[in-house]
């Protein structure tokens, strides 16, 4: 039944992402498609930075419908992510019920029914009133026990809870988990999902995004901007700035109504763009030769 | 193994069957996924059919990347079978295994090697021989196994040292203590509950390798050790050393081995050069503090010879063992019998280390697991 609420083809998803501002290639529109289709979840990986937890975002807009947010951390536990009791106001509620003549089996059906649980974003998605779309964030920062438990709800989409029952998902949410690769995932986890992994984009593409991000942008500086960035890319640093920081990049640039890229503006606002000391100093000391193979005429050297 | 077939369907499941001999993880769910996802798609058109089996049946970057190949591949083959008889005998498709190639970067460097000896390959078995084996006297043709069992042996390792805080299953304990004491201006009503947990003792791991002239025979699996073991324990930061420190934690942990191997080798200057141990030491003490915590195993492999400053080195060591939880050094050269510590730089590092041993084989590795 419910796939049927979402009769919809490729062509509709690549016109969905256009929508929302998110430059999509084949491959990242296929799988988000098939992932709808199948109703399977799709686990994405790639660096920092390439909008991965952007598509989330994005598909739950183009769906209109509720994101729900889970950022996995490592020690994250069953009571953070499913569900919790209400401890204080189970306590509450029977101090107030003490004198009216309740039996014990009554007050313990109260206290434990849904009135007093506190739903966590698993337990929040698969009771949500409508399909949802459910972000599970950095899922290889969990521990590995948290993986397990996430494989069973991802393939039973149904939760236990001792006191009440089972509670059965009410719409399979369409989930996303995302990942950077600083753990391996481990093969059950892989097999229950697709896969899709985001690279840097190329330089037509970014481009492009900043295009569409950026309107009041000058061509000449967004040009600029893309290939330094790409050409950034290229050299080994520790931790390469994705098109976040292009984005960023170029927004500050054009605000300061700046329209080309000298070393001097470089300099100035590197800081927008790489996050670490190390490679600053790193690409300070080989500007010249980076603005070189980037391609980028410096005015200064001209004169 | 590619025989025509006459419908789609057919025609998937058999490519299923094609990827899984290539290596690719497919079972039987993977194909009806696959078979159920063309109803939603218009398959006739080649490059919509391609991007849908691909969504579908990669789980892994690896996969990804070889998938392109692999379809192309296979339908050509497919196309060529087109014209002879539906039932054709099978039709093998002669490839080398993808797999090999990953490890051509190590091959070559181990081919520099003169310590081949050809009459001893013949007779070794592999298994538990290749444990015992010095890793420089590793044949070529034994370099594939010997890799699995560091990935495998890694995986275990890891295991070992996560167990000791996963053990503890009663993570919401209530403190009774603490409970009553906080709940007193309630008027003793337990309102509030306080909880107690085991405190996750985690361990944080330092390793650091010696990349210098000396150590070349051993570098390149200390290395394949370091990034399989990176990539099954969480908390671990990975250092290699000659006359410098380099931060390769990242590096390791972005990229597949030979490209990670192809990249160090391509950035680095001095390794294989001089060593300086003391100064690279220091550079952890200075420039990586934050790393060294009393909750920190920093693990050395080197050999010892120093180029640079003693007493440095021997200042450097003994910060580092202060601030650290332990320090073990990994020594190639002691796994022989005739071994004694008497270069320099060894003997003014000894003092300051908990643990000295070999590391010149697998079997060595494996101990490894008894001193974290």
């Amino acid at each position: 039944m419910e796939k049927n609420s979402y009769k919809i083809s490729l062509s509709d998803i690549k016109k969905m992402l256009d929508e929302q501002v998110y430059i999509a290639d084949d491959g990242v529109c296929m799988s988000v498609f098939l992932s709808l289709q199948l109703n399977k979840p799709l686990l994405i990986e790639g660096p920092a930075g390439v909008g991965k937890t952007e598509i989330a975002k994005v598909m739950a807009k183009a769906m209109q419908t509720d994101l729900i947010r889970m950022q996995c951390y490592e020690g994250l536990d069953a009571t953070h992510a499913i569900y919790e009791w209400n401890y204080q106001r189970q306590l509450l509620h029977l101090k107030m019920v003490e004198h009216s003549g309740q039996s014990v089996d009554e007050k313990e059906k109260t206290i434990f029914s849904q009135d007093f649980l506190m739903k966590r974003p698993l337990l929040q998605a698969i009771t949500h009133h409508r399909k949802a779309v459910l972000l599970i964030d950095e899922v290889d920062r969990s521990d590995e026990e948290f993986e397990s438990y996430l494989l069973e709800v991802l393939s039973d989409w149904q939760i236990t809870i001792p006191e009440t029952g089972t509670i059965k998902a009410t719409h399979i949410p369409q989930v996303i988990l995302t990942g950077n690769r600083t753990r391996e995932l481990s093969e059950g986890l892989r097999r229950r999902c697709l896969y899709l992994y985001i690279d840097y984009p190329d330089f037509e593409k970014e481009w492009l995004i900043v295009k569409s991000k950026v309107p009041g942008i000058d061509q000449k500086l967004g040009v600029e901007i893309c290939r330094f960035m790409q050409t950034l890319r290229n050299i080994k640093l520790e931790k390469p700035p994705g098109i976040a920081e292009t984005l960023d990049w170029a927004m500050a640039l054009s605000a300061l109504h700046i329209d080309y890229l000298d070393k001097k503006t470089v300099e100035q606002t590197l800081g927008v763009v790489l996050k670490d000391w190390k490679d600053t100093r790193q690409v300070q000391m080989s500007l010249s030769e980076l603005f070189e193979s980037a391609g980028i005429k410096s005015k200064i050297d001209d004169l | 193994m590619i025989s025509r077939q006459t419908s789609l369907s057919k025609n998937i499941v058999q490519f299923c069957r094609f990827l899984r001999n290539r290596g690719f993880l497919l079972s039987a769910e993977e194909e009806a996924t696959a078979l159920q996802s063309l109803q939603f798609i218009n398959y006739s058109e080649r490059n919509i059919f391609k991007q849908a089996l691909k969504a579908v049946l990669c789980r892994s970057l690896k996969e990804l990347r070889e998938f392109d190949k692999l379809f192309n591949e296979y339908w050509k083959e497919l196309e060529k079978a087109i014209d002879s008889k539906v039932k054709t005998e099978t039709k093998p498709i002669i490839t080398q295994g993808t797999e090999d190639a990953s490890f051509k970067a190590l091959k070559s460097w181990l081919n520099g090697n003169q310590n081949i000896e050809k009459e001893e390959t013949a007779s070794y078995s592999i298994g538990e021989n290749l444990s015992q084996k010095d890793f420089s006297a590793v044949p070529v043709d034994d370099l594939d196994d010997l890799m699995k069992s560091i990935k495998a042996l890694s995986k275990r390792l890891s295991a070992q040292l996560n167990r000791r805080y996963t053990h503890s299953d009663k993570v919401h304990l209530p403190d009774l203590r603490r409970t009553l004491r906080k709940n007193m201006r309630h008027g003793g009503e337990l309102f509030e509950i306080a909880f107690k947990k085991t405190k996750p003792k985690r361990t944080k791991l330092i390793l650091l390798c010696d990349v210098s002239k000396s150590m070349d025979l051993y570098v390149a699996f200390l290395l394949q050790f370091m990034f399989a073991f990176q990539r099954v324990f969480g908390k671990i930061e990975t250092f290699a050393f000659s006359t410098s420190l380099e931060n390769i934690t990242r590096l390791l942990g972005q990229h597949d081995f030979p490209t990670a191997l192809g990249l160090l080798g391509s950035r680095n200057n001095n390794w294989s050069g001089g060593t300086k141990i003391g100064e690279s030491l220091n550079d952890l003490v200075q420039k990586h503090a934050r790393l060294l915590n009393k909750r920190t195993i920093v693990v050395i492999f080197s050999d010892g010879w120093d180029t640079g400053d003693i007493p440095f080195l021997e200042r450097s060591m003994e910060t580092i063992q202060r601030r650290s939880k332990k320090v073990i050094w990994l020594n190639p050269l002691a796994g022989y019998a005739s071994y004694s510590p008497d270069v320099a730089g060894m003997q003014a590092a000894l003092p300051f280390v908990d643990v000295f041993a070999p590391v010149h084989n697998l079997e060595s590795l494996r101990k490894l697991g008894r001193w974290l």
